[in-house]
C-alpha cells in the first residue's frame, strides 16, 4: 500500500518536474536579450562564424524543437556548458555546489523545526506567563524582520564586534592551501555522516518500538544508540586526516546556520503554539489527564504529538521560502551554494547554469515534499494511501 | 454498606471576567459501595462541574471554594496533583460526555487502554495488559481483534464501548458516566446502558450516572439527585422520584420526556431557561419558572428537608406525594 503510494508520488513528481523544466526553459527564453544575441554579439565574428555558432547550438530550429532537445538532455543529466565558467559543464558546477546548500539549509531547517516545536510546545503549556508573552513577541520580531538587516547585524556582532566567527566564505584558504584535498569531498563526507546518524536514529527508534513496550526502555534504546553513533562518528572524524578540514567548514557554517535558524524557527513556534492551544482543549486530553498520567506524558505524548501535524505542514510550505531566502543568505555570507549560483548566473546571462541551478533547486524541493509526505503518513494514522 | 464517596457542602465557583459563577453550590450526597446514583438536570446546571470536581480536573479559572469530597475515606480536595494522579482511573474512572473525541486519534485504541493500565500498575507486562484489554473487550461486546485499530476505524457505538472498556481497565471502585450515551442513537443507547448496568452489578462498582434524561437514568440508577442551578433540589430512590416527584422542577422534567409504555400525553416543556449562575439570587432559584411560586418563594432559599424516609427536597411547596401532577405552560 505504502509502496504503491510512494510509486505514485514519484510518478507525479516526474510529471511535475517536466512541467517545471518547461516553465524554466521558456521563462529563460523570454528574458530580454536572448541567448542568440548574446552568442553572436561579438562584432569580431564574421557572418559565417555567427551562422556556424547558431547552427552548432541548434538555435536556428523552432523553439519547440529546441525544447525537446533540451528536455532530452536534462533527463540524461546533460545540462550543457556554463558560459561564465567556460568550458566547465554545468553538471560539474552543480555537483560541487549543491552539497553546500543542502548541508547548510538542512541543518538550519532541522534546528529551526526542533527549536520551534519545543518552544511552541512549552509556550502553549505555560499559557499566560510572562515568558509566553516575551517569547511570542520576540518570535514575531524575528519572523518578520528584513532578512539582510538581520544578516548584517549578525555579521557585525559575531564576526566583527565579538570576532568569534569567520566573516565570509565557507573555508579558511590559509588552511586549505597546503592540501590537495577537494572541499567537495569533505562536504560529501559531512553529508554522509549526517545521513548515517539519521538512519541510525530512525532504525533504533523503530527497533525500540518493536522490542520494548516500556516508555523508559524505548527512550534508552533510542538515546544510547544515537549517542553511540554520534560519538563514533566524531571519533572517526577526529582521527581521520580530513577531520580538521571538516571542522573548518563546520566552523564557517555556524553563523549562517544561526541566522537561518533565527529567521525560520519562529514560524514553526507560532504554528506549534496555536495548534497546541487548540489540541489541549480536546476531549482526549481530558481523558489522558483523567487516566492519571503524569503531566509530562499528557503534554508530550498526547498533546504535542497530535499538535505537531500542522507544524509539519508549515515545514513543507516553508521549504519554498528556504530556497528563495537562500539567494540572500548565501550572497551575504559569500556561501558559494545554489542560491548564489542562481543569482550570479542570472546576472551574467549564463543561461545553461541558471537553468541547471533552477532545475536542481526544484528537484530538491520536490524530493523534500516527498519525504515530508511519507513522514506525514507515519505521523497521522488517519492518512492511509 | 460502606460509603465510597461523600460530598459535603461542595462549593465550586468559576472566576470569570463578569464575576463568580456558582456552578456547584452546597452540593452534598453520599454514595455507598456498589450503589449507583443519577445526577439529572438541564444542561448548564452543574452536573459536569460536580463530576469534574470529584476528578479534580477543573479548568484553571475554577476553584473549589469550600466543602469536602471524601473518596474511600480521603479528602481529594486536599490532595496534591501527584497524589490525585494515583486515584484517577485506579480509584475513580470516567466515561466522558463526548466519547467520539475522547480517544486520541493518533494511537491505537488498545494501546490507549494499556497505557492506563501500565501507568497505575507498573509491574504488569505488556502481554498481561493486552490480555486484560482483550477480556475487557469481550466484556463490553467488542471483538478483541479490533484493539489494534485506530479510533477513526471504529463506529460511534464501538468507540463508546471502547471507552467503557477503558474505564474498567484498572478495576476502579467508582465510575462516573457523564452522558455516556447522549451521542448515540436510541437503540444503541439502550443496549449500552443495560450492559453498563450489568457490568456494574457484576463487578460491584459504584456508579454516578449524569444525564438530562430522567427516564433513562431511572432505569439504571438506584437513586436520583435532581440538580437545578448548581444545587441539588430533590433526591430519593428512583422509584420514589418517579412515582412521587415533589419538586416542581422534577415534575417538569418528567413531563418533558415521552414514555414508551404509558398512555399518549402531550409533552410539556418547562417555560423559561435555567438562570444565569453569575448572580445567584438569594431566593429559590427555580421561582421565575415555577407555576406554584408564592411570595414566600421570592424571599428566602428553601431548606433541604426530608419529606418522607430518604426523600429530600428543597421547596416551600413540595407537591402532593400521592397524586401525579403536571404543569401546564
Amino acid at each position: 500500500m505504502m509502496l504503491k503510494y510512494i510509486g505514485n508520488r514519484i510518478l507525479q513528481i516526474a510529471i511535475l518536474l517536466v512541467i517545471y523544466v518547461a516553465i524554466v526553459f521558456f521563462m529563460l527564453h523570454a528574458m530580454p536579450g536572448g541567448i542568440k544575441t548574446l552568442l553572436i554579439s561579438n562584432p569580431k565574428l564574421t557572418p559565417q562564424a555567427q551562422e556556424a555558432i547558431i547552427r552548432a547550438f541548434g538555435l536556428n530550429q523552432p523553439l519547440w524543437l529546441q525544447f525537446v532537445d533540451y528536455m532530452k538532455n536534462v533527463f540524461t543529466l546533460n545540462l550543457g556548458i556554463s558560459f561564465s565558467y567556460y568550458p566547465t559543464p554545468v553538471w560539474n558546477i552543480i555537483a560541487e555546489r549543491l552539497p553546500r546548500t543542502v548541508l547548510l539549509f538542512t541543518v538550519a531547517t532541522l534546528i529551526a523545526f526542533f527549536v520551534g516545536f519545543a518552544s511552541g510546545k512549552s509556550l502553549a503549556w505555560n499559557r499566560g506567563k510572562t515568558t509566553e508573552y516575551v517569547s511570542t513577541v520576540v518570535g514575531i520580531i524575528t519572523y518578520t524582520i528584513f532578512t539582510p538587516l538581520l544578516i548584517f547585524v549578525m555579521i557585525w556582532f559575531f564576526g566583527s564586534f565579538l570576532g568569534i566567527f569567520p566573516l565570509n566564505q565557507f573555508l579558511n584558504p590559509d588552511l586549505w592551501i597546503h592540501t590537495r584535498l577537494n572541499a567537495q569531498i569533505v562536504f560529501l563526507y559531512i553529508l554522509m555522516t549526517m545521513v548515517i546518524i539519521g538512519a541510525v536514529m530512525m532504525v533504533s527508534y523503530l527497533m525500540a518500538l518493536r522490542f520494548s513496550h516500556k516508555e523508559s526502555t524505548k527512550k534508552m534504546i533510542f538515546y544510547v544508540s544515537t549517542a553511540i553513533s554520534i560519538v563514533f562518528a566524531l571519533f572517526l572524524w577526529v582521527v581521520s586526516p580530513i577531520g580538521i578540514y571538516g571542522a573548518d567548514i563546520l566552523w564557517h557554517m555556524v553563523l549562517p546556520v544561526m541566522t537561518v535558524t533565527i529567521i525560520s524557527y519562529a514560524g514553526n513556534m507560532l504554528v506549534m503554539r496555536d495548534s497546541m492551544l487548540e489540541t489541549i482543549k480536546e476531549d482526549f486530553i481530558t481523558t489522558a489527564r483523567a487516566k492519571g498520567l503524569p503531566d509530562k506524558v499528557v503534554r508530550d505524548k498526547h498533546a504535542a504529538r497530535t499538535a505537531m501535524l500542522p507544524v509539519v505542514t508549515n515545514f513543507v510550505l516553508s521549504l519554498g521560502f528556504v530556497v528563495s531566502g537562500g539567494v540572500i543568505t548565501e550572497s551575504l555570507f559569500s556561501w558559494p551554494g545554489m542560491g548564489m549560483t542562481l543569482l550570479d548566473s542570472t546576472l551574467a546571462k549564463d543561461y545553461p547554469l541558471a537553468a541547471g541551478a533552477l532545475i536542481f533547486t526544484g528537484i530538491f524541493v520536490l524530493i523534500a515534499h516527498l519525504v515530508v509526505d511519507i513522514v506525514y503518513a507515519f505521523l497521522d494514522p488517519r492518512i492511509r494511501y | 454498606m460502606r460509603p465510597i464517596l461523600e460530598l459535603r457542602n461542595l462549593k465550586m465557583y468559576y472566576d470569570t471576567q463578569a464575576g463568580q459563577v456558582k456552578a456547584a453550590d452546597d452540593v452534598s450526597f453520599v454514595l455507598n459501595e456498589g450503589e449507583s446514583i443519577g445526577l439529572v438536570g438541564e444542561s448548564g446546571c452543574g452536573k459536569t462541574s460536580v463530576s469534574m470536581s470529584i476528578m479534580r480536573l477543573l479548568p484553571e479559572n475554577a476553584r473549589i471554594i469550600s466543602g469536602n469530597i471524601f473518596f474511600d475515606g480521603r479528602d481529594v480536595v486536599k490532595l496534591s496533583n501527584d497524589e490525585m494522579n494515583k486515584i484517577r482511573w485506579a480509584g475513580i474512572a470516567m466515561i466522558f460526555q463526548a466519547a467520539m473525541n475522547s480517544l486520541n486519534p493518533v494511537y491505537r485504541v488498545g494501546d490507549q487502554i494499556i497505557e492506563a493500565i501500565t501507568a497505575h500498575e507498573p509491574n504488569v507486562t505488556f502481554e498481561e495488559a493486552r490480555q486484560r484489554v482483550a477480556s475487557l473487550y469481550k466484556l463490553v461486546g467488542l471483538d478483541p481483534e479490533r484493539m489494534d485499530n485506530y479510533p477513526h476505524e471504529y463506529s460511534g457505538g464501538m468507540k463508546q464501548r471502547a471507552i467503557i472498556a477503558m474505564s474498567l481497565a484498572c478495576n476502579p471502585k467508582l465510575i462516573i458516566a457523564d452522558e455516556p450515551t447522549t451521542a448515540l442513537d436510541v437503540i444503541v443507547q439502550d443496549t449500552i446502558l443495560r450492559e453498563l448496568e450489568k457490568i456494574q452489578r457484576k463487578l460491584n462498582m459504584s456508579m454516578i450516572y449524569i444525564s438530562h434524561d430522567i427516564a433513562v437514568i431511572a432505569e439504571v440508577a438506584s437513586r436520583i439527585a435532581i440538580m437545578y442551578a448548581g444545587k441539588i433540589v430533590e433526591m430519593s430512590d428512583s422509584v420514589a422520584i418517579f412515582k412521587r416527584p415533589a419538586h416542581p422542577y422534577t415534575v417538569g422534567l418528567m413531563s418533558s420526556f415521552p414514555s414508551i409504555r404509558g398512555e399518549k400525553k402531550e409533552l410539556v416543556t418547562i417555560p423559561g431557561e435555567p438562570p444565569n449562575l453569575l448572580n445567584a439570587p438569594d431566593h429559590c432559584r427555580f421561582v421565575p419558572r415555577c407555576p406554584f411560586a408564592t411570595d414566600e418563594c421570592w424571599k428566602a432559599v428553601p431548606s433541604y428537608t426530608e419529606i418522607e424516609s430518604n426523600h429530600f427536597v428543597a421547596c416551600f411547596h413540595p407537591q402532593n406525594l400521592k397524586k401525579r401532577v403536571s404543569i401546564n405552560a
